[in-house]
């Protein structure tokens, strides 16, 4: 399968009378994406903001942060099952607006969580503070329960993604990528001396707000499956899921995965990048026996020599983590795994909540534990009503001069368990 | 699966909407003192269906946690022991917040629900 994107690097958004992208500055109308948000009747109101990295703004509590992608060649569209028809996707041409992103944030329980800090320290944590955000705080209408507005919030901002996606329709982009894998006969033929390598994505799929959707369908309801790497690129799987934010994949990360991107860039070269599977991350434990027992199989089936598997969450995930990857190394598969760790604010504990000796190759996204201080911003997006009560947060946490003293967990995407971080310790 | 399986929690909204599905033994003690009690069964040969930290609302954070136990008299299942063990050293992490408003309490109550509720409908009623 191969799939072409298209870059189209957007440098400022401006709010406008007519929607278009001009000299690389994205002009949104306001009034039409406000019809496109309440579209749906069981949103009451929605504002729109404009937050640029350097500004003195914190965006909270965030709920998903989407990237504008438009199918202009191939099969489907974007966020196919979701937005678009089902349909295969990951070939053709994908046109994407970079270098901005749809924030949606609001109040869906009492202890939301996600904060994006636009400069200052807290901006170091997020990879958010670095793009051009229109943040849309959506209000539901009174009495509706929280599935509902999760639900309504979700699809709203992936409405708002893909209207403002159309605009980059016509527009050259001004770059452009090809990624392409091959089938299973045609990769080994290829590539006879290269190692056969896969990455295992493990999904959030618990419950309300840790919940992960492939073409559609809810991922505690599936079976470890394999994708096309390039469908995530044109929108496959989409977050319902942002409690304790810093490990959580928002639908921005599923479409750059870069655990994806990187093995795209050996691929041929000192890889052949076979194939994607998902896996889910149940609360029953037969489920995840299932699931973790197909993921090894799939591995042996597929006569791979290595893995990379990537964990979205903690604590419950970890078992999983553990099981995916005792259950592939015991198949003869190497396996690389990616977490994050709750080592205790003094970093001293251990950091997971299973363990192996198996898993001897880690790579770490850093303590969700770790305090920072965020100092106070001139403006917020959204509302600090509730930081008190997110993951992290504590008491103590708005202090009298108006900083915030949280742990890393409260940061969106502080921690991720796909690298997809601004941070090393390299 | 074979055998009953019954939800331990100190969650009042599992026990009323699960009143008359399946059995429920409800305790009024705080997150910890429930992982001790479920640990307890497991001594007594009981066996974990669910992982006892379901969900990415902290043990401290919330204060409800609802575990699936298979009862059972036999020896102890070494697995289930594990989990329940790793659970309650997590435990302490984390730091103790609230109290809260009663609205986010019940949204505590909604997400305990909704996590437990994907594993009922993996094991029946």
């Amino acid at each position: 399968m191969k799939l072409e994107i298209g870059n189209i690097f957007i440098k400022d958004i401006q709010f406008a009378a007519e929607a278009k992208i001009a000299d690389g500055v994205l002009y949104v109308d306001k009034a039409a994406l406000e019809k496109v948000v309440l579209a749906d009747e069981t949103i009451k109101s929605v504002t729109f903001d404009i937050a640029k990295p350097g500004e003195s703004v914190r965006i909270t509590p965030v709920k998903d942060v989407i990237e504008p992608r438009v199918k202009v060649e191939g099969r489907g569209g974007i966020f196919p099952g979701v937005i678009a028809k089902v349909d295969t996707v990951g070939s053709g041409k994908t046109h994407v607006l970079k270098g901005m992103a749809v924030v949606t944030a609001g109040k869906i329980v009492g202890f939301q969580e996600g904060v994006i800090d636009m400069s200052g320290p807290g901006a170091a944590y997020t990879p958010f503070s670095q793009t051009l955000n229109l943040v849309m705080v959506c209000e539901p209408v009174d009495g509706l329960k929280q599935h509902d507005y999760e639900k309504a919030v979700r699809l709203a901002g992936l409405r708002v993604a893909v209207a403002l996606g159309e605009l980059g329709r016509n527009v050259t982009p001004d770059e452009t990528k090809v990624y392409e894998t091959c089938g299973i006969k045609e990769g080994i033929e290829k590539y006879p001396d290269l190692p056969r390598v896969a990455y295992v994505q493990m999904l959030q799929s618990q419950g309300l707000l840790h919940d992960t959707y492939v073409y559609g369908v809810d991922a505690k309801k599936t079976l470890s499956t394999i994708l096309c790497p390039t469908e995530t690129m044109d929108g496959a799987i989409i977050s319902g899921n942002c409690v304790s934010a810093c490990d959580k994949n928002p639908t921005y990360v599923h479409e750059n995965n870069p655990v994806v991107e990187d093995l795209f860039a050996q691929h041929g070269k000192t890889l052949n990048f076979v194939c994607q599977i998902i896996t889910n991350e149940n609360v029953y434990l037969a489920d995840k026996q299932r699931s973790s027992d197909w993921t090894a199989k799939m591995c042996r089936m597929l006569d791979l020599d290595g893995v990379i598997v990537s964990q979205e969450g903690f604590g419950n995930p970890d078992t999983d983590l553990i099981m995916n990857c005792k259950k592939i190394e015991a198949e003869g598969v190497k396996t690389v795994i990616i977490t994050d760790e709750y080592a205790g604010q003094d970093g001293k504990s251990q950091s997971l909540a299973d363990a192996d000796a198996s898993a001897d190759a880690v790579v770490t996204g850093g303590n969700a534990n770790e305090v920072v201080i965020l100092p106070k911003m001139d403006k917020v997006i959204g509302t600090l009503d509730y930081i008190n009560k997110i993951a992290g947060a504590s008491a103590e946490t708005l202090q009298p001069d108006g900083s915030l003293k949280v742990e890393l967990q409260v940061i969106t995407g502080a921690t991720n368990e796909t690298g997809f971080l601004k941070l090393s310790a390299r | 699966m074979t055998g009953r399986y019954t939800v331990i929690t100190n969650n009042p909204l599992v026990l009323e909407n699960l009143k008359g599905r399946v059995p429920v033994a409800y305790r009024d003690v705080s997150y910890v003192e429930l992982l001790r009690e479920v640990r307890d069964q497991i001594h007594k040969g009981g066996k974990l269906l669910t992982h006892p930290l379901s969900g990415s609302v902290k043990p401290g954070e919330t204060p409800y946690k609802s575990v699936m136990l298979l009862s059972g008299k036999g020896d102890v299942d070494e697995r289930s022991l594990d989990l329940i063990e790793n659970a309650i050293q997590a435990c302490s992490k984390f730091q103790r917040k609230g109290p809260y408003r009663p609205e986010v309490d019940k949204d505590f109550q909604l997400v305990d629900w909704t996590l437990l509720e994907g594993a009922i409908a993996s094991a029946g009623e």
